[in-house]
């Protein structure tokens, strides 16, 4: 996998939806490295992702993200009618990692081979099947949001290994949870009422 | 890259649509359901005196076929979410639309060619200029997709969505109407300068809708 240099930056940003503030004055500025985000229910962690995903418009202050954002949030986000591994494909060639090894990747996050479609699978092997796409797209700016959610003990054991392993080639991760909190992180951000209070 | 990229987009939407044909089927089933009942309610006498009424007729089936066809595509990109993953992609927004577009002029040119076969046989036409009946089939399933496929985004969050997007995308949709029938019923009659001018407007308003949406249909979906 090649190494890569990645960074992100939210610059005195506000996010409101539906005429409520969710965030208010956000600034972060996110480096190489696991950055965990922590805050209780509706602290506003999904909303901190999406933003920084660009899914949600800024009503005030600017972004900085690279082109090659990998964002996974509460449910899979695959296409149900076709199999695990063809949603794996479509992503890796769509970024050009033609290359990837996507059957090694589902193998080892232990979804079954089969070419029936992803919504025959479980909850649980469907978020793995997701979580297998870190394998297939070293993107430089990761975001899980609340990736432990529905995985079993060793499922969670190798999303630390793996999310490890992005960080070591230069990778900025960034997992919003607000339960486990058993990763090595480089640096950990509290939000509170969608304010950053701690990090 | 941009036209690599909807390919790929494209691609994802045949092989889903292959997997669970429902959209297709949906619009198969909905054109032979009308082109049947016309042709039990014009009859061939009417048919062959004009032909105009049922090519009008048959565009009609085929518009709406198309509008199930294409919301039945992005209702699949709303499940598990599938959409955000796009829309994170490099370019996700333009792909999407490009490739729904692609994806959608592909299927319809199945199902207006069964269609129009269909009605050739139900009514007994007879049909001057084969090729250029072919031709202007061809065109008219190349002008309805960009204009469905936007207006299915815009309306993409709205609940109302399968009144909103009929209403919306049928009147916008009248001279690729007028341009296919008036195309058919002059490769019918013999016609061939005239099906050849409606074809080129067919293709007119292809380019010049696809132009229109993808400066606004991408902006819409995100």
């Amino acid at each position: 996998m090649p190494r890569v240099e990645a960074s992100a930056l939210l610059h005195a940003a506000d996010v409101v939806l539906d005429d409520r503030t969710v965030l208010r004055g956000i600034e972060l500025r996110i480096g190489p490295g696991i950055t965990l985000v922590r805050g209780q229910n509706g602290a506003g962690k999904t909303t901190l992702l999406r933003a920084l995903a660009g899914l949600l418009p800024l009503a005030r202050g600017t972004r900085e993200i690279p082109a090659d954002v990998l964002y996974l949030g509460h449910r899979p986000q695959l296409h149900r009618a076709l199999s695990a591994a063809e949603n794996l494909w479509f992503f890796a060639r769509y970024r050009g990692y033609g290359s990837a090894d996507v059957d090694g990747a589902l193998a080892a996050w232990g979804v079954p081979h089969t070419s029936g479609p992803a919504e025959r699978l479980s909850a649980g092997q469907r978020r793995r099947a997701a979580l297998a796409r870190l394998e297939t797209e070293p993107c430089a700016l990761v975001l899980l949001d609340e990736p432990f959610a529905e995985l079993d003990d060793g499922a969670a054991a190798r999303l630390g290994e793996t999310v490890g392993r992005c960080a070591a080639r230069g990778q900025a991760v960034v997992i919003a949870t607000h339960g486990r909190a058993g990763l090595a992180a480089d640096r950990t951000v509290r939000l509170e009422a969608g304010a950053i209070v701690g990090a | 890259m941009r036209l690599r990229r909807a390919w790929l987009v494209a691609e994802r939407d045949l092989r889903g649509e292959r997997a669970q044909p429902d959209g297709l089927a949906a619009a198969v089933g909905l054109t032979a359901i009308l082109v049947f009942v016309e042709s039990l309610l014009v009859g061939p006498a009417t048919a062959a005196a004009t032909p105009a009424v049922a090519s009008g007729l048959l565009w009609i089936a085929l518009t709406l076929g198309a509008i199930l066809a294409i919301t039945r595509s992005f209702d699949r990109e709303l499940e598990d979410d599938a959409l955000e993953s796009v829309l994170t992609l490099p370019g996700g927004a333009d792909a999407l639309y490009l490739g729904k577009v692609l994806a959608a002029t592909l299927l319809l040119t199945l199902v207006s060619l069964a269609g129009t076969a269909l009605t050739v046989l139900l009514l007994d036409l007879e049909v001057s200029l084969p090729g250029h009946l072919g031709l202007v089939t061809l065109g008219g399933a190349l002008a309805i997709p960009p204009t469905v496929t936007l207006y299915v985004a815009i309306s993409l969050r709205l609940r109302a969505r399968a009144l909103v997007v009929p209403l919306l995308a049928v009147p916008a949709l009248v001279p690729q109407l007028i341009a296919a029938s008036a195309g058919a019923a002059a490769a019918i009659t013999g016609d061939a300068g005239g099906s050849f001018a409606w074809c080129a407007l067919l293709v007119a308003t292809a380019l010049v809708s696809a132009i229109a949406g993808l400066t606004i249909g991408p902006a819409a979906i995100e």
